[in-house]
Protein backbone atom coordinates (compact mmCIF):
# COMPACT_ATOMS: atom_id res chain seq x y z
CA UNK A 1 0.00 0.00 0.00
CA UNK A 2 1.64 3.22 -1.19
CA UNK A 3 1.09 6.32 0.87
CA UNK A 4 2.37 9.74 -0.19
CA UNK A 5 4.65 11.43 2.29
CA UNK A 6 3.80 14.85 3.73
CA UNK A 7 7.00 16.23 2.21
CA UNK A 8 6.02 15.21 -1.31
CA UNK A 9 2.51 16.63 -0.89
CA UNK A 10 3.97 19.92 0.29
CA UNK A 11 6.31 20.03 -2.69
CA UNK A 12 3.48 19.30 -5.10
CA UNK A 13 1.36 22.05 -3.49
CA UNK A 14 4.21 24.57 -3.70
CA UNK A 15 4.74 23.78 -7.38
CA UNK A 16 1.06 24.44 -8.09
CA UNK A 17 0.88 27.51 -5.84
CA UNK A 18 3.76 29.17 -7.64
CA UNK A 19 3.88 27.63 -11.08
CA UNK A 20 0.27 27.27 -12.27
CA UNK A 21 0.47 30.18 -14.70
CA UNK A 22 4.18 30.89 -15.15
CA UNK A 23 4.38 29.06 -18.50
CA UNK A 24 1.03 30.18 -19.89
CA UNK A 25 0.18 30.00 -23.57
CA UNK A 26 -3.14 30.23 -25.36
CA UNK A 27 -2.77 26.62 -26.44
CA UNK A 28 -1.92 25.02 -23.08
CA UNK A 29 -2.92 27.42 -20.36
CA UNK A 30 -2.20 25.74 -17.02
CA UNK A 31 -1.07 22.36 -18.37
CA UNK A 32 2.59 22.79 -17.46
CA UNK A 33 1.77 24.06 -13.99
CA UNK A 34 -0.31 20.95 -13.52
CA UNK A 35 2.48 18.69 -14.78
CA UNK A 36 4.91 20.29 -12.31
CA UNK A 37 2.44 19.79 -9.46
CA UNK A 38 2.00 16.10 -10.34
CA UNK A 39 5.66 15.29 -11.00
CA UNK A 40 6.79 14.85 -7.36
CA UNK A 41 3.70 12.71 -6.72
CA UNK A 42 4.31 10.49 -9.73
CA UNK A 43 8.02 10.12 -8.97
CA UNK A 44 7.19 8.88 -5.50
CA UNK A 45 4.37 6.54 -6.53
CA UNK A 46 6.01 4.85 -9.50
CA UNK A 47 9.50 3.41 -9.60
CA UNK A 48 10.36 2.91 -13.26
CA UNK A 49 10.74 5.62 -15.90
CA UNK A 50 8.17 3.85 -18.11
CA UNK A 51 5.51 3.86 -15.41
CA UNK A 52 6.24 7.48 -14.59
CA UNK A 53 5.96 8.49 -18.22
CA UNK A 54 2.69 6.64 -18.60
CA UNK A 55 1.29 8.33 -15.50
CA UNK A 56 2.38 11.76 -16.75
CA UNK A 57 0.47 11.14 -20.02
CA UNK A 58 -2.78 11.74 -18.10
CA UNK A 59 -1.78 15.28 -17.22
CA UNK A 60 -0.64 16.28 -20.69
CA UNK A 61 -4.25 17.14 -21.53
CA UNK A 62 -5.31 20.80 -21.68
CA UNK A 63 -6.12 22.32 -18.32
CA UNK A 64 -7.43 25.73 -17.32
CA UNK A 65 -9.55 26.89 -14.41
CA UNK A 66 -9.61 29.60 -11.76
CA UNK A 67 -6.23 28.68 -10.21
CA UNK A 68 -6.97 29.60 -6.59
CA UNK A 69 -10.17 27.61 -6.15
CA UNK A 70 -8.90 25.13 -8.74
CA UNK A 71 -6.33 23.93 -6.19
CA UNK A 72 -9.05 21.57 -4.95
CA UNK A 73 -8.98 19.77 -8.32
CA UNK A 74 -5.22 19.23 -7.99
CA UNK A 75 -5.74 17.85 -4.48
CA UNK A 76 -8.47 15.48 -5.65
CA UNK A 77 -6.39 14.15 -8.55
CA UNK A 78 -3.41 13.58 -6.25
CA UNK A 79 -5.68 11.41 -4.10
CA UNK A 80 -6.93 9.55 -7.16
CA UNK A 81 -3.41 9.03 -8.52
CA UNK A 82 -2.49 7.44 -5.21
CA UNK A 83 -5.52 5.17 -5.46
CA UNK A 84 -4.54 4.31 -9.03
CA UNK A 85 -1.01 3.37 -7.98
CA UNK A 86 -2.50 1.09 -5.35
CA UNK A 87 -4.62 -0.64 -7.98
CA UNK A 88 -7.97 0.52 -6.62
CA UNK A 89 -9.67 0.49 -10.01
CA UNK A 90 -8.94 4.11 -10.93
CA UNK A 91 -7.61 4.68 -14.46
CA UNK A 92 -5.96 7.64 -16.15
CA UNK A 93 -9.15 8.17 -18.14
CA UNK A 94 -11.22 8.41 -14.94
CA UNK A 95 -8.88 11.09 -13.62
CA UNK A 96 -8.89 13.04 -16.86
CA UNK A 97 -12.67 12.84 -17.18
CA UNK A 98 -13.01 14.23 -13.66
CA UNK A 99 -10.48 16.98 -14.34
CA UNK A 100 -12.16 18.04 -17.57
CA UNK A 101 -15.59 17.96 -15.95
CA UNK A 102 -14.55 20.02 -12.94
CA UNK A 103 -12.49 22.80 -14.47
CA UNK A 104 -15.52 24.57 -15.99
CA UNK A 105 -17.78 24.75 -12.90
CA UNK A 106 -14.86 25.54 -10.57
CA UNK A 107 -13.73 28.34 -12.90
CA UNK A 108 -17.25 29.79 -12.81
CA UNK A 109 -17.46 29.74 -9.01
CA UNK A 110 -13.85 30.92 -8.59
CA UNK A 111 -14.18 33.83 -11.02
CA UNK A 112 -17.29 35.14 -9.30
CA UNK A 113 -16.14 34.57 -5.70
CA UNK A 114 -12.38 35.17 -5.74
CA UNK A 115 -11.96 37.67 -8.56
CA UNK A 116 -15.49 39.08 -8.50
CA UNK A 117 -16.05 39.53 -4.76
CA UNK A 118 -13.02 38.79 -2.53
CA UNK A 119 -10.41 40.85 -4.39
CA UNK A 120 -12.67 43.90 -5.02
CA UNK A 121 -13.83 43.75 -1.40
CA UNK A 122 -10.26 43.77 -0.05
CA UNK A 123 -9.25 46.43 -2.57
CA UNK A 124 -12.30 48.52 -1.71
CA UNK A 125 -11.34 48.51 1.97
CA UNK A 126 -7.69 49.15 1.05
CA UNK A 127 -8.66 52.13 -1.13
CA UNK A 128 -10.54 53.60 1.82
CA UNK A 129 -7.44 53.27 3.99
CA UNK A 130 -5.24 54.93 1.36
CA UNK A 131 -7.46 57.92 0.60
CA UNK A 132 -4.89 60.49 1.65
CA UNK A 133 -2.00 58.72 -0.06
CA UNK A 134 -1.02 56.71 2.98
CA UNK A 135 0.58 53.28 2.34
CA UNK A 136 -1.59 51.60 5.02
CA UNK A 137 -4.24 50.48 2.52
CA UNK A 138 -1.74 48.86 0.16
CA UNK A 139 -0.01 47.10 3.07
CA UNK A 140 -3.38 45.93 4.40
CA UNK A 141 -4.21 44.43 0.99
CA UNK A 142 -0.83 42.69 0.67
CA UNK A 143 -1.17 41.02 4.08
CA UNK A 144 -4.91 40.22 3.99
CA UNK A 145 -4.97 38.82 0.45
CA UNK A 146 -1.85 36.68 0.78
CA UNK A 147 -2.92 35.31 4.13
CA UNK A 148 -6.39 34.36 2.90
CA UNK A 149 -5.26 32.98 -0.44
CA UNK A 150 -2.27 30.99 0.83
CA UNK A 151 -4.12 29.39 3.74
CA UNK A 152 -7.20 28.90 1.54
CA UNK A 153 -5.28 27.17 -1.24
CA UNK A 154 -3.44 24.95 1.26
CA UNK A 155 -6.72 23.93 2.80
CA UNK A 156 -8.31 23.21 -0.59
CA UNK A 157 -5.34 21.10 -1.67
CA UNK A 158 -5.18 18.95 1.43
CA UNK A 159 -8.98 18.64 1.83
CA UNK A 160 -9.18 17.69 -1.83
CA UNK A 161 -6.54 15.01 -1.30
CA UNK A 162 -8.21 13.75 1.85
CA UNK A 163 -11.86 13.71 0.80
CA UNK A 164 -11.60 13.22 -2.97
CA UNK A 165 -14.91 13.71 -4.76
CA UNK A 166 -16.68 14.70 -1.52
CA UNK A 167 -14.62 17.90 -1.36
CA UNK A 168 -16.02 18.94 -4.73
CA UNK A 169 -19.55 18.11 -3.64
CA UNK A 170 -19.01 20.35 -0.64
CA UNK A 171 -18.04 23.24 -2.92
CA UNK A 172 -20.96 22.82 -5.29
CA UNK A 173 -23.60 21.55 -2.83
CA UNK A 174 -26.81 23.31 -1.69
CA UNK A 175 -25.38 24.99 1.40
CA UNK A 176 -22.35 26.18 -0.53
CA UNK A 177 -24.70 27.68 -3.12
CA UNK A 178 -26.61 29.54 -0.39
CA UNK A 179 -23.31 30.80 0.99
CA UNK A 180 -22.13 31.82 -2.46
CA UNK A 181 -25.33 33.74 -3.12
CA UNK A 182 -25.00 35.54 0.23
CA UNK A 183 -21.38 36.43 -0.44
CA UNK A 184 -22.35 37.82 -3.82
CA UNK A 185 -25.00 39.94 -2.11
CA UNK A 186 -22.34 41.28 0.26
CA UNK A 187 -20.16 41.86 -2.78
CA UNK A 188 -22.73 43.93 -4.64
CA UNK A 189 -23.38 46.11 -1.59
CA UNK A 190 -19.67 46.74 -1.17
CA UNK A 191 -19.29 47.49 -4.89
CA UNK A 192 -22.13 50.00 -4.56
CA UNK A 193 -20.28 51.68 -1.72
CA UNK A 194 -17.01 51.57 -3.71
CA UNK A 195 -18.74 53.22 -6.69
CA UNK A 196 -20.24 55.97 -4.55
CA UNK A 197 -17.01 56.63 -2.64
CA UNK A 198 -14.56 56.48 -5.52
CA UNK A 199 -16.28 57.40 -8.77
CA UNK A 200 -17.43 60.92 -9.38
CA UNK A 201 -19.14 62.14 -12.54
CA UNK A 202 -20.31 65.73 -12.53
CA UNK A 203 -21.78 68.13 -15.06
CA UNK A 204 -21.29 71.89 -15.24
CA UNK A 205 -24.52 72.36 -17.21
CA UNK A 206 -26.39 75.43 -15.99
CA UNK A 207 -29.25 77.51 -17.40
CA UNK A 208 -28.61 81.16 -16.78
CA UNK A 209 -31.20 83.91 -16.66
CA UNK A 210 -30.11 86.35 -19.36
CA UNK A 211 -31.23 89.45 -17.41
CA UNK A 212 -29.91 88.84 -13.93
CA UNK A 213 -27.04 86.51 -14.88
CA UNK A 214 -28.09 84.08 -12.15
CA UNK A 215 -28.39 80.38 -12.74
CA UNK A 216 -31.97 79.20 -12.40
CA UNK A 217 -31.11 75.59 -13.20
CA UNK A 218 -27.97 73.94 -11.89
CA UNK A 219 -28.30 70.43 -13.28
CA UNK A 220 -25.65 68.84 -11.05
CA UNK A 221 -27.26 70.20 -7.88
CA UNK A 222 -30.71 69.16 -9.11
CA UNK A 223 -29.60 65.58 -9.74
CA UNK A 224 -27.83 65.36 -6.39
CA UNK A 225 -30.94 66.56 -4.56
CA UNK A 226 -32.85 63.60 -6.02
CA UNK A 227 -30.11 60.99 -5.55
CA UNK A 228 -26.70 62.03 -4.29
CA UNK A 229 -24.16 61.17 -6.99
CA UNK A 230 -27.05 60.36 -9.32
CA UNK A 231 -25.06 61.09 -12.47
CA UNK A 232 -22.36 58.63 -11.38
CA UNK A 233 -25.02 55.95 -10.84
CA UNK A 234 -26.51 56.71 -14.27
CA UNK A 235 -23.15 56.26 -16.00
CA UNK A 236 -22.43 53.01 -14.14
CA UNK A 237 -25.86 51.69 -15.20
CA UNK A 238 -25.23 52.81 -18.78
CA UNK A 239 -21.89 50.95 -18.91
CA UNK A 240 -23.43 47.87 -17.31
CA UNK A 241 -26.26 47.95 -19.88
CA UNK A 242 -23.80 48.20 -22.75
CA UNK A 243 -21.56 45.38 -21.47
CA UNK A 244 -24.12 42.96 -20.03
CA UNK A 245 -27.15 43.55 -22.25
CA UNK A 246 -25.67 44.82 -25.52
CA UNK A 247 -22.68 42.42 -25.25
CA UNK A 248 -20.25 45.21 -26.02
CA UNK A 249 -16.61 44.56 -25.09
CA UNK A 250 -15.18 46.75 -22.28
CA UNK A 251 -12.66 48.26 -24.72
CA UNK A 252 -15.49 49.40 -27.02
CA UNK A 253 -17.40 50.88 -24.10
CA UNK A 254 -14.25 52.80 -23.14
CA UNK A 255 -14.01 54.17 -26.67
CA UNK A 256 -17.70 55.09 -26.55
CA UNK A 257 -17.00 57.03 -23.35
CA UNK A 258 -14.20 58.90 -25.14
CA UNK A 259 -16.74 59.98 -27.77
CA UNK A 260 -19.29 60.95 -25.09
CA UNK A 261 -16.63 62.93 -23.21
CA UNK A 262 -15.53 64.71 -26.39
CA UNK A 263 -19.09 65.69 -27.36
CA UNK A 264 -19.85 66.59 -23.75
CA UNK A 265 -16.87 68.92 -23.55
CA UNK A 266 -17.77 70.45 -26.93
CA UNK A 267 -21.34 71.36 -25.90
CA UNK A 268 -20.29 72.45 -22.42
CA UNK A 269 -21.87 69.56 -20.49
CA UNK A 270 -18.52 68.48 -19.08
CA UNK A 271 -15.73 70.84 -18.10
CA UNK A 272 -12.98 69.75 -15.73
CA UNK A 273 -12.11 73.48 -15.35
CA UNK A 274 -8.38 73.18 -15.74
CA UNK A 275 -5.73 75.82 -15.96
CA UNK A 276 -1.99 75.98 -15.55
CA UNK B 1 11.29 64.44 -11.62
CA UNK B 2 13.16 61.94 -13.81
CA UNK B 3 13.64 58.19 -13.92
CA UNK B 4 17.22 56.92 -14.02
CA UNK B 5 18.54 53.66 -15.49
CA UNK B 6 18.56 51.85 -12.16
CA UNK B 7 14.98 52.87 -11.36
CA UNK B 8 13.77 51.91 -14.85
CA UNK B 9 15.47 48.52 -14.43
CA UNK B 10 13.69 47.89 -11.12
CA UNK B 11 10.35 48.86 -12.68
CA UNK B 12 11.08 46.40 -15.50
CA UNK B 13 11.82 43.61 -13.02
CA UNK B 14 8.55 44.20 -11.18
CA UNK B 15 6.71 44.17 -14.52
CA UNK B 16 8.11 40.65 -15.10
CA UNK B 17 6.88 39.50 -11.69
CA UNK B 18 3.47 41.15 -11.83
CA UNK B 19 2.08 40.37 -15.27
CA UNK B 20 -0.73 37.94 -15.91
CA UNK B 21 1.24 34.81 -16.81
CA UNK B 22 3.92 36.35 -14.59
CA UNK B 23 7.05 35.13 -12.85
CA UNK B 24 5.79 35.99 -9.35
CA UNK B 25 3.07 33.31 -9.51
CA UNK B 26 -0.51 34.54 -9.67
CA UNK B 27 -1.12 34.97 -5.92
CA UNK B 28 1.98 37.03 -5.13
CA UNK B 29 2.62 38.31 -8.65
CA UNK B 30 -0.50 39.22 -10.56
CA UNK B 31 -2.95 39.48 -7.67
CA UNK B 32 -0.60 41.30 -5.28
CA UNK B 33 2.22 43.13 -7.09
CA UNK B 34 0.05 43.57 -10.18
CA UNK B 35 -2.78 45.42 -8.42
CA UNK B 36 -2.31 49.11 -9.23
CA UNK B 37 -2.77 50.09 -5.56
CA UNK B 38 0.10 47.84 -4.45
CA UNK B 39 2.11 48.86 -7.51
CA UNK B 40 1.53 52.48 -6.46
CA UNK B 41 3.37 51.69 -3.23
CA UNK B 42 6.18 49.86 -5.03
CA UNK B 43 6.62 52.53 -7.71
CA UNK B 44 6.35 55.22 -5.06
CA UNK B 45 9.21 53.63 -3.12
CA UNK B 46 11.34 53.20 -6.28
CA UNK B 47 10.79 56.79 -7.42
CA UNK B 48 10.97 58.24 -3.93
CA UNK B 49 7.45 59.67 -3.65
CA UNK B 50 5.17 57.19 -1.87
CA UNK B 51 2.26 59.60 -1.44
CA UNK B 52 1.92 60.41 -5.13
CA UNK B 53 2.51 56.77 -6.05
CA UNK B 54 -0.31 55.58 -3.80
CA UNK B 55 -2.72 58.28 -4.99
CA UNK B 56 -2.04 57.52 -8.66
CA UNK B 57 -2.23 53.77 -7.97
CA UNK B 58 -5.55 54.18 -6.16
CA UNK B 59 -7.04 56.16 -9.07
CA UNK B 60 -5.97 53.47 -11.56
CA UNK B 61 -7.03 50.65 -9.25
CA UNK B 62 -10.63 51.73 -9.55
CA UNK B 63 -10.55 51.35 -13.31
CA UNK B 64 -9.13 47.84 -12.98
CA UNK B 65 -10.88 46.79 -9.77
CA UNK B 66 -12.69 44.03 -11.60
CA UNK B 67 -10.11 42.59 -13.91
CA UNK B 68 -11.70 39.19 -14.43
CA UNK B 69 -9.96 37.15 -17.09
CA UNK B 70 -12.31 34.31 -17.99
CA UNK B 71 -10.61 31.69 -20.16
CA UNK B 72 -7.47 33.76 -20.62
CA UNK B 73 -9.17 36.50 -22.61
CA UNK B 74 -7.43 39.51 -21.20
CA UNK B 75 -9.00 42.91 -21.74
CA UNK B 76 -6.10 44.80 -20.22
CA UNK B 77 -2.90 43.42 -18.77
CA UNK B 78 -1.86 44.97 -15.47
CA UNK B 79 1.92 44.92 -15.95
CA UNK B 80 1.68 47.90 -18.30
CA UNK B 81 -0.89 49.76 -16.20
CA UNK B 82 1.03 49.26 -13.01
CA UNK B 83 4.67 49.61 -14.01
CA UNK B 84 4.46 51.84 -17.10
CA UNK B 85 1.21 53.75 -16.46
CA UNK B 86 1.88 54.71 -12.84
CA UNK B 87 5.44 56.04 -13.37
CA UNK B 88 4.37 58.01 -16.46
CA UNK B 89 1.29 59.43 -14.73
CA UNK B 90 3.48 60.47 -11.77
CA UNK B 91 5.85 62.24 -14.15
CA UNK B 92 2.93 63.93 -15.91
CA UNK B 93 1.42 65.12 -12.63
CA UNK B 94 4.74 66.63 -11.53
CA UNK B 95 5.25 68.17 -14.92
CA UNK B 96 1.78 69.77 -14.96
CA UNK B 97 2.11 70.75 -11.32
CA UNK B 98 -1.11 68.95 -10.39
CA UNK B 99 -1.75 67.48 -6.96
CA UNK B 100 -2.40 63.73 -7.18
CA UNK B 101 -5.11 64.04 -4.54
CA UNK B 102 -7.18 66.51 -6.58
CA UNK B 103 -10.00 65.43 -8.90
CA UNK B 104 -7.97 66.59 -11.91
CA UNK B 105 -4.96 64.58 -10.77
CA UNK B 106 -7.20 61.52 -10.46
CA UNK B 107 -8.62 62.07 -13.91
CA UNK B 108 -5.18 62.34 -15.49
CA UNK B 109 -3.97 59.19 -13.70
CA UNK B 110 -7.01 57.17 -14.80
CA UNK B 111 -6.64 58.28 -18.43
CA UNK B 112 -2.99 57.21 -18.44
CA UNK B 113 -4.04 53.86 -16.97
CA UNK B 114 -6.54 53.26 -19.77
CA UNK B 115 -4.09 54.35 -22.47
CA UNK B 116 -1.28 51.96 -21.41
CA UNK B 117 -3.80 49.20 -20.66
CA UNK B 118 -4.14 48.68 -24.39
CA UNK B 119 -0.36 48.30 -24.68
CA UNK B 120 -0.57 45.65 -21.95
CA UNK B 121 -2.85 43.52 -24.10
CA UNK B 122 -0.19 43.43 -26.84
CA UNK B 123 2.49 42.46 -24.30
CA UNK B 124 0.25 39.73 -22.89
CA UNK B 125 -0.23 38.05 -26.26
CA UNK B 126 3.49 38.41 -26.97
CA UNK B 127 4.41 36.58 -23.75
CA UNK B 128 1.83 33.83 -24.24
CA UNK B 129 2.97 33.23 -27.82
CA UNK B 130 6.64 33.07 -26.88
CA UNK B 131 5.86 30.54 -24.14
CA UNK B 132 4.80 28.13 -26.89
CA UNK B 133 8.50 27.65 -27.69
CA UNK B 134 9.27 26.56 -24.10
CA UNK B 135 6.23 24.31 -24.02
CA UNK B 136 7.51 22.63 -27.17
CA UNK B 137 10.80 21.94 -25.38
CA UNK B 138 8.72 20.55 -22.51
CA UNK B 139 6.87 18.02 -24.67
CA UNK B 140 10.16 16.77 -26.08
CA UNK B 141 11.61 16.43 -22.58
CA UNK B 142 8.70 14.24 -21.52
CA UNK B 143 9.15 12.04 -24.59
CA UNK B 144 12.82 11.58 -23.73
CA UNK B 145 11.99 10.88 -20.10
CA UNK B 146 13.83 13.96 -18.80
CA UNK B 147 11.05 14.85 -16.40
CA UNK B 148 13.07 17.26 -14.24
CA UNK B 149 13.31 19.53 -17.25
CA UNK B 150 9.61 20.33 -16.73
CA UNK B 151 10.56 22.62 -13.83
CA UNK B 152 12.91 24.54 -16.09
CA UNK B 153 10.21 24.82 -18.74
CA UNK B 154 7.50 25.95 -16.32
CA UNK B 155 9.49 28.23 -14.00
CA UNK B 156 12.79 29.07 -15.71
CA UNK B 157 12.53 29.59 -19.45
CA UNK B 158 9.45 31.89 -19.39
CA UNK B 159 11.82 34.49 -17.87
CA UNK B 160 13.12 34.94 -21.42
CA UNK B 161 9.60 35.75 -22.67
CA UNK B 162 9.34 38.29 -19.89
CA UNK B 163 12.69 39.93 -20.55
CA UNK B 164 11.48 40.56 -24.10
CA UNK B 165 7.83 41.38 -23.43
CA UNK B 166 7.85 42.88 -19.93
CA UNK B 167 11.30 44.09 -18.94
CA UNK B 168 12.43 45.81 -22.13
CA UNK B 169 9.18 47.70 -22.95
CA UNK B 170 8.92 48.93 -19.35
CA UNK B 171 12.60 49.85 -19.17
CA UNK B 172 12.60 51.78 -22.45
CA UNK B 173 9.29 53.61 -22.00
CA UNK B 174 10.04 54.60 -18.39
CA UNK B 175 13.51 55.81 -19.32
CA UNK B 176 12.09 57.90 -22.16
CA UNK B 177 9.16 58.88 -19.94
CA UNK B 178 10.19 62.37 -18.90
CA UNK B 179 10.84 63.39 -22.50
CA UNK B 180 7.55 61.89 -23.66
CA UNK B 181 5.58 63.71 -21.00
CA UNK B 182 7.23 67.01 -21.97
CA UNK B 183 6.30 66.45 -25.60
CA UNK B 184 2.69 65.71 -24.68
CA UNK B 185 2.66 68.85 -22.57
CA UNK B 186 3.92 71.01 -25.43
CA UNK B 187 1.47 69.58 -27.94
CA UNK B 188 -1.58 69.50 -25.69
CA UNK B 189 -2.26 72.62 -23.63
CA UNK B 190 -4.19 72.14 -20.40
CA UNK B 191 -7.26 74.20 -21.27
CA UNK B 192 -7.46 72.83 -24.83
CA UNK B 193 -10.23 70.55 -26.03
CA UNK B 194 -7.98 67.44 -26.07
CA UNK B 195 -6.88 67.78 -22.45
CA UNK B 196 -10.41 68.58 -21.26
CA UNK B 197 -11.59 65.44 -23.02
CA UNK B 198 -8.81 63.32 -21.49
CA UNK B 199 -9.68 64.50 -17.99
CA UNK B 200 -13.40 63.96 -18.56
CA UNK B 201 -12.74 60.46 -19.90
CA UNK B 202 -10.66 59.86 -16.79
CA UNK B 203 -13.61 60.56 -14.55
CA UNK B 204 -15.97 58.41 -16.67
CA UNK B 205 -13.70 55.35 -17.11
CA UNK B 206 -14.02 53.89 -13.59
CA UNK B 207 -17.71 53.36 -14.40
CA UNK B 208 -16.56 50.66 -16.85
CA UNK B 209 -14.59 48.89 -14.10
CA UNK B 210 -17.62 48.88 -11.82
CA UNK B 211 -19.85 47.74 -14.72
CA UNK B 212 -17.57 44.76 -15.50
CA UNK B 213 -17.87 43.71 -11.88
CA UNK B 214 -21.64 44.18 -11.87
CA UNK B 215 -21.89 41.92 -14.90
CA UNK B 216 -20.28 39.18 -12.78
CA UNK B 217 -22.52 39.50 -9.76
CA UNK B 218 -25.83 40.83 -11.10
CA UNK B 219 -27.78 37.92 -12.51
CA UNK B 220 -31.27 39.42 -12.41
CA UNK B 221 -32.82 42.89 -11.99
CA UNK B 222 -33.48 42.66 -8.25
CA UNK B 223 -29.76 42.06 -7.65
CA UNK B 224 -29.41 45.79 -8.20
CA UNK B 225 -31.11 46.45 -4.85
CA UNK B 226 -28.10 45.51 -2.69
CA UNK B 227 -25.88 47.48 -5.07
CA UNK B 228 -27.98 50.61 -4.58
CA UNK B 229 -28.23 50.06 -0.83
CA UNK B 230 -24.44 50.12 -0.74
CA UNK B 231 -24.37 53.11 -3.09
CA UNK B 232 -26.85 55.02 -0.93
CA UNK B 233 -24.96 54.20 2.28
CA UNK B 234 -21.82 55.78 0.89
CA UNK B 235 -23.29 58.56 -1.28
CA UNK B 236 -26.08 59.84 0.98
CA UNK B 237 -24.95 58.82 4.45
CA UNK B 238 -21.19 59.16 3.83
CA UNK B 239 -20.51 55.81 5.44
CA UNK B 240 -16.99 54.53 4.84
CA UNK B 241 -16.17 51.21 3.21
CA UNK B 242 -15.28 49.25 6.33
CA UNK B 243 -18.57 50.20 8.00
CA UNK B 244 -20.46 49.55 4.75
CA UNK B 245 -18.86 46.07 4.62
CA UNK B 246 -19.99 45.34 8.19
CA UNK B 247 -23.56 46.37 7.37
CA UNK B 248 -23.41 44.32 4.16
CA UNK B 249 -22.13 41.31 6.15
CA UNK B 250 -25.23 41.51 8.38
CA UNK B 251 -27.55 41.38 5.35
CA UNK B 252 -25.53 38.56 3.80
CA UNK B 253 -25.71 36.61 7.07
CA UNK B 254 -29.51 37.01 7.23
CA UNK B 255 -29.78 35.95 3.59
CA UNK B 256 -27.72 32.85 4.31
CA UNK B 257 -29.89 31.91 7.29
CA UNK B 258 -33.06 32.31 5.19
CA UNK B 259 -31.63 30.23 2.33
CA UNK B 260 -30.58 27.48 4.74
CA UNK B 261 -34.03 27.51 6.38
CA UNK B 262 -35.55 27.13 2.92
CA UNK B 263 -33.34 24.12 2.22
CA UNK B 264 -34.69 22.40 5.35
CA UNK B 265 -38.30 23.30 4.53
CA UNK B 266 -38.02 21.83 1.06
CA UNK B 267 -36.98 18.52 2.55
CA UNK B 268 -39.70 18.24 5.23
CA UNK B 269 -42.87 17.98 3.03
CA UNK B 270 -41.36 15.24 0.88
CA UNK B 271 -40.76 13.30 4.09
CA UNK B 272 -44.45 13.72 5.06
CA UNK B 273 -45.69 12.41 1.73
CA UNK B 274 -43.58 9.30 2.09
CA UNK B 275 -44.93 8.71 5.57
CA UNK B 276 -48.53 8.99 4.34
CA UNK B 277 -47.86 6.52 1.60
CA UNK B 278 -46.57 4.06 4.13
CA UNK B 279 -49.72 4.46 6.20
CA UNK B 280 -51.88 3.56 3.25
Amino acid sequence: MKKLSKKTLNKSFRNWYYGHLTCFSQEHMQTFGYLCAMLPIIEELYDTKEEQKEALETYKAFFNTEPQLGTVIVGVTVGLEEAKANGEGVTGDTINGLRAGLMGPIAGIGDSLVVGVLIPLLLGIALGLSTDGSPVGAIFYIIAWNLIVTLGMRMLYFKGYEFGGKAVEFLTGDKAMALRESIMMLGSMVIGAVAASWVSVNTVFKMINAETGEAFLDLNAQINSVLPKGLTAAFVLFCWYMIAKKKMSPIKVMLLLVVIAFVGVLIGFFDPQLAY
Amino acid sequence: MTINVFQAGLLGLFACLASMPGMGGSAIGNYTLGRPLVAGLVVGIILGDVRTGILVGAAMQLLYIALVTPGGTVSADVRAVSYIGIPLAMLALKSYGLDAASADGNGLATSFGAMVGTLGTVLFYGTATMNLIWQHIGWEAIEKGEFKKLYLVDMGLPWISHIVCSFLPTFIICLAGAGMVDTIKAVLPMDGLAMKTIFTVGSLLPCVGIAILLKQIILKGVDFIPFFVGFALAAALNINLVVATIIAAMFAYMNYQIKCAQLIRVKVPSQDIEDEEEDI
